[in-house]
């Protein structure tokens, strides 16, 4: 009787925890109603947790051109420090990861090509060879690894290139592509996670179909990628456009993938095979076979009939799994959050601080050691100009 | 000769991978270029808003865009802007602020394609219409943004006292 009693409790306790949110604050430093912040990345990377330090990279033109910037906020600081300029030419999509001791590795288009560099100090390293972009970044412990979209030919396609700072200095090895044969159009927007067990997860947009698919591949840590895999189901019977001989497919775009449990690896992308009612969330999730199964939408009935725009995944190693997104289904864009219960991705909830009056879109999440979420996301102000807003969470 | 055609046929392979998927023949141009043209011309902006592999916008290109007198009405007439809806190509607004096409159907609110939008030469939206849509449709549009009736009605309230 007493064992029911205490699993009813803790039952109870489960269904009523929820993330606790601090008070939001703004990230970046110098604003304008002519100055344009943009968070974009691929896999929409923008923010990690060093420890108990948060780093926010983003995109803006302060300075007439756009550029990146990286700020940083230790635990115990009030506020964010003053931010750090990544590049020296034009900037765009920088992405961020968390090494140990407050350091980070962000990686970003400069000048048509990608840069990385090692953070705070460091100086730029260029990483790819031909003009390329969309840059993205995954670690696990000291292993760390870069992919992005390379001219190859008439198209881009993924490479993806293994990245050492053990000496204190970030180097890069020779980046591998994830298919050796050039590509027959356009790869975009990769991916990238490193599993439990050390395998290296890519997933991007591929047009090689006449349409937006969204692929994967995984390779152990020699990076020998597997035959590309296509992440969204394939729809069942004649499609509405096949029906008439009409369009190559659906479409979809901006894969998110996580990290998650013991070996598992989850991916989060926007999905329009519904194509009234705009792109939808979808999930698929590989436990560790290297097998992504069936889709899984992602935002709940309340959301099912307007579009939904920014999704990204974040996981960890103890199972903590949620999806953030922005959609106007309040009538101005949000913010929304779902968890993973275990089944299915819980009721949507918008973050506090991000919703209301006025637009919040744009986010992204980090989850730190402790399971701690770090959210940051854009809130437009057309007179004063748009901020870059941090808030963190506690699962109480 | 047959270098002629090898060139000719590249081109348009390259034509095809710049711009996804716009009606053959007709003058569509980046957002960048057809705004730059626009405010040259004084022509107003038709900004077809597409997506690789779309079936509607197949049919709308097949069904409407192929009728000849549309497309002299148009080609004439407006600075036609071809937007990819999925690409992670860069475009500069009137504001000045440069973001993705992708990015600007968020922007838009685009819960379908085609997504047509109209703009004035300076690119400042005057109605958008997403879906399949007819010549007739695509008359009455003209005539609603030339004309300038989007000055004082609606497009339903124009559409609803049209002869």
């Amino acid at each position: 009787m007493r064992a029911a009693v205490l699993a009813l409790s803790l039952l109870a306790g489960t269904a009523q925890a929820a993330w606790q949110w601090s008070e939001p604050l703004t990230v970046n430093s110098v604003r304008g109603a002519k100055i344009y912040p943009h968070v974009e990345s691929a896999n929409r990377a923008n923010v990690a947790v060093s420890g108990t330090t948060v780093g926010v990279v983003w995109e803006d033109n302060r300075s007439g051109s756009p550029q990146c910037y990286l700020a940083m906020k230790p635990a115990t600081a009030t506020g964010f420090q003053p931010e750090i300029q990544l590049g020296q030419a034009e900037c765009y999509e920088p992405a961020v990861v968390a090494l140990e001791g407050g350091r980070f590795v962000a990686a970003w288009e400069e000048a048509g090509k990608v840069h990385a560099r090692l953070l705070p100090g460091g100086t730029a390293l260029t990483l790819s060879t031909a003009e390329a972009g969309q840059a993205t970044l995954a670690v696990k412990g000291d292993t760390l690894y870069a992919a992005w979209a390379e001219q190859a030919g008439r198209f881009r396609r993924i490479v993806v290139a293994r990245l050492d700072v053990t000496t204190g200095a970030l180097r890069a090895e020779p980046a591998q592509p994830v298919e050796a044969a050039l590509p027959t159009d356009d790869q975009a927007w990769p991916a990238l996670a490193v599993a439990g067990d050390g395998s290296v997860t890519v997933a991007w947009e591929d047009r090689r179909d006449r349409h937006t698919v969204p692929m994967t591949s995984h390779s152990g840590d020699n990076l020998k990628f597997s035959a590309p895999a296509r992440l969204s189901d394939v729809p069942k019977g004649a499609g509405l456009g096949q029906s008439m001989g009409l369009g190559a497919g659906m479409g979809a775009m901006r894969p998110t993938l996580a990290a998650w449990g013991a070996q598992g690896v989850v991916a989060v992308w926007l999905d329009k095979r519904d194509f009234l009612s705009g792109y939808d969330v979808y999930a698929a999730f590989d436990p560790g076979t290297r097998r992504f199964g069936p889709n899984i939408r992602v935002q709940d009935d309340f959301g099912d009939n307007i579009a939904q725009w920014h999704a990204k995944v974040v996981g960890n190693a103890d199972g903590r799994l949620l999806a953030l997104w922005d959609d106007t289904r309040d009538g101005t864009p949000d913010v929304w959050l779902a968890d993973w219960n275990g089944t299915a991705f819980g009721e949507n909830v918008a973050v506090p601080g991000a919703a209301g009056p006025g637009a919040q879109s744009d986010p992204s999440a980090a989850l730190d050691a402790a399971g701690g979420l770090h959210a940051i996301w854009l809130e437009q102000d057309e007179q004063a100009g748009a901020r870059v807003r941090y808030a963190h969470a506690t699962w109480q | 000769m047959s270098l002629i055609r090898i060139i000719l046929t590249a081109c348009c392979l390259w034509a095809t991978a710049v711009l996804a998927d716009p009606p053959p023949g007709y003058p569509f141009v980046n957002f960048d270029a057809g705004l730059k043209a626009a405010r040259a011309s004084g022509k107003p902006i038709f900004l077809y808003f597409g997506r690789y592999g779309c079936a509607w916008c197949e049919h709308t290109n097949k069904t409407t865009f192929s009728d000849p007198a549309l497309k002299k009405l148009y080609s004439d007439n407006y600075e036609l802007v071809y937007v990819d809806a999925e690409s992670g190509k860069r475009l500069t607004l009137p504001s000045g602020e440069r973001l993705t096409e992708a990015e600007l159907g968020a922007r838009l609110q685009a819960f379908a394609t085609p997504l047509f939008v109209y703009l004035t030469p300076q690119g400042d939206k005057i109605v958008q219409i997403p879906g399949f849509k007819t010549v007739q449709d695509f008359r009455d549009y003209d005539r609603y943004v030339r004309g300038g009736y989007y000055k004082q009605k609606t497009l339903l309230q124009f559409l609803d006292g049209k002869s």
